[in-house]
């Protein structure tokens, strides 16, 4: 102790000087005070004392008069000065010649006392002595230096105590629960009394303890005690923690418990400093086992949002836990280790069972729980990430491929985006990498089956876009096409889409059936945003057509007027430019002379205009108003409206009333297959102005057509629509076909444009320079014969050397 | 008379009579407009020169605009005027 001895000393010197210093201080203001005083003294009174000053001889006697007054001052201040003893008492301060010495056995007998107390503390006795008057010997005993020895002998007593208390620990005891419960009720003992006792050792606690710093504080003290005496026993220790966990293990498995026995128990170790390497390793054992068996049984037999919920009870229940009576320290690998074994171990099949259902059930709530559980464990939103990309391809394609659905394919396809849509907001939190894999296995999976997907988006749309599609406002048409959209941006021949909607969306505009302007150039503005302008140019194209077109007629009109024409039927003509709109076949057919009069004169109008042009009129895209008279007496008009190929059919009629099909092709050189649709929609439809003879829905040779002039109909307008037979599937082909062209163009377009620029290259570097420009799928043997083509009209030529090497010719 | 025409709505598609050719400058289809133009039509019109020889009209006129002494026709070499 000699280190702390000279402290000691040093700290008193400090204490010492530190004193003398403030009682300087306090001296100097004293004189300061005093000072003070006599300056705030009467101005008389100091004149007086500067006067006895001045003339101090003269008055002498008048001092001396003075001076018995200031007698006793003089006396105390020096009274070896005076020399009258004997005229007053003097009091003398003089340091004790012996020290005072304390009792001889002082410090055993108050030992004695305060060992008395601290045993009735520990018997749980009342105390005969005041609190204050222990404190009081204790702070005494302190200051004589007694600390040392008092320290000392108070933790003999307190331990002679814990011992005699660790006997009924260590004996034999059948029932755990009463035994934690006695060992807490020894434990809340033991802390209730240190308390005590360093209440009344507080002197000691805060001086001599706090000065030594390898003297442990008197809390500290008696858990050390309890620890090594107690707890740092291995049966006791053992049947504790065993005692404990066997309560955790009964909460578990759904038994109420003491939570506060749990509490304190826990409390108990971590004060003593053991809680983790007696009680938490084990714990986490034995969780670890406990979850580990349950999750592999849990997991087969039970459903999969089952599951899930169990799950989240058993964290929730877990975290509780922590909360009542585990110490916060324990959360991280308690949870750690429950979601590793019940979730981590597990997460492939979890996903593999029930990931699939939930999704096709649009299980939102249980979705949410899985993404939510799984995004504590450390690869589980990857996991199934993988599992949801997986689950849309295989979904997907089974909407693609299947060659019957094609007619609910696109409506599929958005319900289904929009199932997954909502999934992903609601439930995976509008997890980035979710979206992203969301877009990826669209795309991936549309685009599966080759042109069939962009043709039936194409086709969807022209449905939507049709007049008396009446089903949808105008807002909804425009969140319909949104959708549309999206799905159209995951496919990848985009020309094909392109060349079926225009085909489609000039049909809608020739015949009129456009169900608005405002959605058709909403969706044409999409398109651009989507594509970019070069691939809308020809379907803007089409809408200035038909915008010229209207003034041009305009003009027409008043020009016939002023021509003063008797105008037999109103003229309106479209007039197209060949290369935006889809290419038709032209047709020669047998016009009435009224009309061919009139198409002429529209001929000539138009040309005089537009000089260097010709045109070439398309009478299959024509249509007409027919005002037809069934009866003789005119009783019953209707108003058709019809093609042109069905007006021609009907004027027929005002020459004769029987016809052949064949003298009907013949009078009108309507093109065979073209004709008997045209006849079938008038005489099989459901307006039927003409009879045939024999009856049948189908047109035969030599078939009879009758006008039948016993047409009955409530409508006073009825359209009669061309049957739209089989021609699709030849249209389509046509307009497959056109598309694999313009491909090609593209494709040699590609090539020629790359070979310019690298002068030379490989075959392979070509082939996937290509890949990255081109925007549709392509096959390598298809870019191979694109490469031979051009080869062989000189644009590259290969390497003489080498093969696969080709040089750009310029 | 027991069928009337009222109306009429006929279609009819415009080329350029010299359709079948390139415009001996730019080197696209007259089908097409020149390099300069978007839309083929009204604002992208074919000129005929006497010499019977066709172009677009921006592309012939920017021809002849770079002609210094003579305006001659690209192809044939010949004055260049235009056909009424």
């Amino acid at each position: 102790m000699p280190l702390s001895s000279k402290e000691k000393i040093a700290s008193c010197k400090t204490t010492l000087e530190a004193n003398t210093r403030k009682r300087r201080a306090s001296d100097n203001n004293h004189l300061h005070t005093k000072r003070a005083r006599d300056d705030l003294g009467t101005g008389e009174h100091r004149q007086s004392e500067a006067k006895n000053m001045g003339e101090a001889t003269p008055k002498r006697a008048n001092f001396s008069a003075l001076n018995p007054s200031n007698n006793g001052f003089n006396s105390r201040s020096s009274p070896l000065v005076n020399n009258k003893p004997g005229t007053s008492k003097k009091l003398v301060i003089k340091n004790f010649k012996v020290k005072p010495v304390l009792p001889a056995n002082y410090q055993q007998q108050t030992w004695d006392r305060l060992k008395e107390a601290v045993q009735a503390i520990h018997k749980s006795r009342p105390i005969k002595y005041s609190l204050e008057e222990l404190y009081q010997a204790v702070e005494n005993m302190c200051s004589h230096k007694m600390s040392a020895s008092l320290y000392d002998q108070l933790k003999e007593v307190c331990e002679q105590h814990v011992a005699s208390q660790t006997g009924q620990f260590t004996s034999e005891m059948t029932d755990s629960l009463t035994y934690l419960k006695q060992l807490n009720t020894c434990w809340q003992d033991h802390c209730r009394q240190m308390i005590m006792i360093r209440s009344i050792f507080l002197f000691l606690d805060r001086t001599y303890v706090l000065q030594n710093s390898l003297v442990s504080s008197l809390w500290d003290m008696g858990l050390d005690l309890f620890r090594s005496h107690i707890i740092s026993n291995r049966t006791v220790q053992n049947r504790t923690v065993e005692g404990l966990l066997m309560l955790i293990e009964s909460e578990r498995t759904g038994d109420v418990v003491d939570h506060s026995l749990l509490k304190s128990l826990l409390r108990m170790l971590s004060d003593l400093q053991i809680y983790e390497e007696a009680f938490e390793k084990r714990f986490l054992e034995a969780t670890q086992m406990l979850y580990g068996a349950e999750g592999q049984r849990l997991v087969h037999e039970r459903e999969v949002p089952e599951y899930l919920t169990h799950v989240d009870k058993r964290l929730e229940e877990e975290s509780q836990r922590i909360l009542h009576y585990l110490d916060h320290t324990t959360r991280k690998p308690l949870i750690a280790c429950v979601e590793k074994q019940l979730l981590e171990d597990h997460i492939g099949t979890i996903l593999q069972k029930g990931l699939d259902r939930l999704l096709e059930a649009n299980r939102v709530d249980d979705l949410t729980l899985l993404y939510r559980l799984l995004q504590r464990t450390k690869n589980g939103l990857h996991d199934l990430c993988q599992y949801f990309s997986a689950f849309i391809k295989k979904t997907g394609t089974t909407i693609v491929i299947d060659s019957e659905k094609d007619k609910t394919m696109v409506q599929e396809l958005l319900d289904f985006k929009e199932k997954l849509d909502n999934i992903l907001q609601t439930c995976f939190a509008k997890n980035e990498k979710f979206s992203v894999s969301l877009k990826d296995s669209f795309e991936n999976f549309i685009n599966k089956r080759l042109n069939k997907p962009a043709e039936l988006v194409a086709k969807y749309v022209d449905n939507k876009l049709r007049a008396g599609n009446k089903e949808a406002t105008e807002e909804e048409l425009e969140r319909l096409l949104d959708k549309i959209m999206v799905l159209f941006r995951f496919i990848h021949g985009k020309d094909v889409f392109e060349a079926f909607y225009k085909k489609d969306l000039a049909k809608r505009l020739l015949v009129g059936k456009s169900a608005s302007v405002d959605a058709e150039k909403s969706m044409l503005s999409k398109l651009k945003q989507e594509c970019g302008g070069a691939f809308t140019s020809k379907l803007e194209g089409m809408f200035k057509d038909m915008e010229l077109s209207k003034d041009i007629m305009f003009a027409f009109k008043q020009h016939m007027q002023h021509q003063c024409h008797a105008t037999v039927m109103d003229l309106s003509v479209n007039i197209l430019t060949m290369g935006y709109w889809p290419t038709y076949k032209p047709l020669e057919i047998h016009l009435p002379s009224e009309m061919v009069n009139l198409q002429e004169q529209f001929k000539r109008f138009y040309l005089d205009k537009h000089s260097g042009r010709k045109l070439q009129w398309q009478p299959s895209l024509g249509h007409c108003l027919v005002k037809g008279q069934f009866r003789e007496e005119g009783s019953s008009v209707k108003e058709l409206q019809v093609s042109l190929y069905q007006t021609l059919v009907l004027l027929l009629f005002n020459e004769g009333d029987n016809y052949s099909l064949e003298e009907i092709a013949q009078a009108t050189n309507i093109e065979d297959s073209e004709l008997r649709r045209t006849l079938q929609s008038l005489a099989c439809g459901k307006a039927r102005v003409i009879v045939k003879l024999p009856k049948g829905r189908e047109i035969e040779d030599g078939d009879k057509f009758l006008f039948a002039n016993e047409f009955k109909h409530k409508l006073f307008r009825i359209k009669i629509n061309q049957v739209q037979m089989k021609e699709t599937v030849e249209e389509q082909v046509t307009t497959q076909e056109r598309v694999f062209q313009d491909r090609q163009y593209q494709i040699d377009a590609a090539i020629v444009r790359i070979m310019k620029m690298r002068k030379s290259l490989s075959h392979n570097l070509l082939v996937s320079e290509l890949y990255n420009q081109l925007r549709f799928p392509v096959k390598p043997s298809d870019l191979k014969k694109r490469i031979e083509s051009l080869i062989d009209r000189d644009y590259m030529e290969r390497d003489k050397d080498n093969p696969n090497q080709y040089h750009y010719v310029a | 008379m027991k069928v009337k025409v009222k109306s009429w709505t006929a279609v009819a598609t415009w080329r350029w009579i010299a359709n079948d050719d390139n415009c001996g400058i730019c080197r696209t289809a007259f089908d097409g407009c020149c390099p300069d133009c978007k839309m083929p039509g009204d604002d992208c019109p074919l000129v005929w020169g006497q010499c019977s020889h066709v172009f677009h009209m921006h592309c012939i006129l920017k021809w002849l605009n770079s002609q210094q002494v003579h305006q001659l026709c690209p192809m044939c070499r010949q004055e260049w005027k235009f056909k009424e």
